[in-house]
């Protein structure tokens, strides 16, 4: 039964866009009937045109350019710092028997505690956002590049070194492949890590973003406007996510 | 001249070929905290062009790092290997191709791509690796399967695809670490007369590495018997077993005296 169905992509594809218009449908039926206060939790009539007003006002587009801003800043500094220092926690064994248990301590840290202290040190403002969301996804990053490297195999460099591959022609041809698909699973769970660290900040202490406004909707008791934000918010991630996962997809084919 | 030699390789082999490779009173030693333990002890031995030579010998006895060292991925403390007259220090495929145990396969490029890795170190240009490496899959009965990744593959084609990657370059010796280990009984009689059959056709100089008694009788013109650690060589035992070998051979009284010849040499300590 479960085969045929994935043999058949398209019932596959007709049945799971059925299962979201039986949610929608759910959601829109437990105000209505009044099962929920629709004070509450408002339908999805009232909220997609709230959110559709919601994005047609300035001051919210901008508040949502600058949450974007800042995950890509703390994401495209957190990539490149954490892949580094974790390639070379695992190729240095003194470092790594050094500094690993200490990143697993750190890791294991719920990072949110530490908000308060980014907050006395950097001030509210753009950086103690990035800062904190760094905070937050460079140590998921380091971990995941260092078991990048872990994963490849012995048996592929001594087969690169015996056909007289240069050290360059090692990283690129056998490192590299080799971590790619470890290393894009990585990125997809970082950018995880950035948005909640970064929209987590932005609702604790802010002046701008759409965190801030998520939570001034909800402290204010302005339902429809809190759930398009949630809406909004989810869309965004979903999408990012996907995309990542996406070109994993492409890369790690052959890991079956 | 040509000729004239061809005849005489034809006639008698083990007399005029000339030396392909050399190893001349090679040790070595793992040098631990306050300790060095002797890993290989003065091996010497030469091989003639076109020979197929099988190592065997106990686990633990080093005859992989022996087949590393000919390879040049690994350096002795003591003695020289020579290929073609000329010393191995680094690895030189022009010289030596190798085929690995299972897994050495690279599984994020196709079969073709995996033949034509040595040669795309090299900076071939594609179109030329390409015809290379699909002329070397069907040397070793691929046709038709360059396409297809390492994981498509049965194990037995994946060892054919390490072996066509040895021989991309056309090196004139073919070095192999047990690679026929990790296949399954029936694989591994067909990979041997196989790997007979592309030996005969390309006539390359083939170091054979195995713990297999079977296998090093079956493939080989020559066993040299290595002892457990210190390795050192303990017998050379010439095969003189007529080719093609067969099947029926493995029952015989010559194959199984030389068998038992190997096995004395290795159960005492």
């Amino acid at each position: 039964m479960t085969a045929a169905l994935s043999e058949r992509p398209a019932a596959l594809a007709l049945l799971r866009l059925a299962m979201g218009a039986a949610a929608l449908g759910v959601w829109e039926l437990l105000p209505r009937t009044g099962v929920v206060d629709p004070m509450l939790l408002p339908p999805p009539s009232v909220v997609f045109p709230a959110l559709v007003t919601m994005l047609g006002r300035a001051p919210i587009r901008s508040d949502l350019l600058v949450t974007g801003a800042e995950i890509a800043v703390a994401f495209l500094i957190s990539v490149p710092v954490g892949a580094l220092i974790g390639v070379l926690l695992a190729e240095d064994e003194r470092l790594g028997a050094i500094f690993n248990p200490l990143l697993f301590f750190l890791f294991g840290i719920p990072k949110s505690i530490f908000l308060p202290l980014f907050i006395l040190i950097m001030g509210i403002g753009f950086w103690q956002k990035v800062s904190f969301g760094i905070f937050s996804t460079v140590l998921i990053v380091i971990l995941s590049a260092a078991s990048a490297v872990r994963s490849v195999r012995p048996e592929h460099l001594t087969v690169a070194r015996s056909y007289g591959a240069t050290r360059a022609q090692i990283i690129a041809r056998v490192y590299i492949p080799s971590m790619l698909p470890i290393l894009l699973e990585a990125l997809r769970i970082a950018i995880i890590f950035t948005f909640t660290a970064v929209i987590l900040a932005e609702m604790y202490a802010s002046r701008t973003g759409i965190g801030h406004q998520i939570a001034g909707w909800g402290e204010n008791f302005m339902m429809p406007s809190l759930l398009a934000g949630v809406v909004a918010l989810s869309v965004i991630a979903v999408v990012i996510n996907e995309a990542i996962r996406m070109i994993e997809h492409r890369c790690s084919a052959w890991r079956t | 001249m040509q000729r004239m030699a061809d005849l005489n390789v034809a006639e008698t082999p083990a007399a005029t070929c000339a030396v392909s490779l050399r190893v001349d009173a090679l040790s070595h030693a793992y040098a631990g905290h306050d300790v060095t333990t002797p890993a290989l002890a003065d091996i010497s031995f030469e091989v003639g062009s076109g020979r197929f030579v099988v190592i065997v010998g106990p686990s633990g006895c080093g005859k992989s790092s022996l087949l590393l060292m000919m390879a040049g991925l690994r350096r002795p403390t003591a003695g020289r290997i020579l290929c073609a007259g000329r010393p191995i220090e680094t690895p030189d495929p022009d010289r030596i191709g190798v085929v690995f145990q299972e897994a050495s396969l690279f599984p994020w490029l196709t079969a073709a791509e995996n033949v034509a890795f040595p040669l795309a170190l090299r900076h071939t240009s594609r179109a030329a690796r390409r015809i290379r490496a699909l002329e070397m899959l069907k040397l070793v009965g691929l046709d038709g399967f360059g396409e297809r990744r390492p994981h498509e593959l049965s194990g037995g084609m994946k060892q054919r695809v390490a072996i066509a990657r040895g021989l991309v370059q056309d090196p004139p010796v073919l070095l192999m670490d047990e690679p026929f280990a990790a296949l399954d009984e029936q694989t591994r009689m067909t990979m041997g007369d196989e790997l007979l059959r592309i030996w005969s056709q390309t006539r390359k100089t083939v170091i054979f590495v195995t713990h297999s008694l079977t296998e090093a009788v079956y493939l080989a013109d020559e066993v040299l018997v290595m002892s457990a650690r210190p390795g050192r060589i303990i017998d050379r035992i010439p095969v003189d077993l007529p080719r093609p070998r067969t099947y029926e051979m493995l029952g015989g009284a010559g194959f199984a005296a030389l068998r038992d010849r190997i096995w004395q040499q290795i159960r005492t300590p």
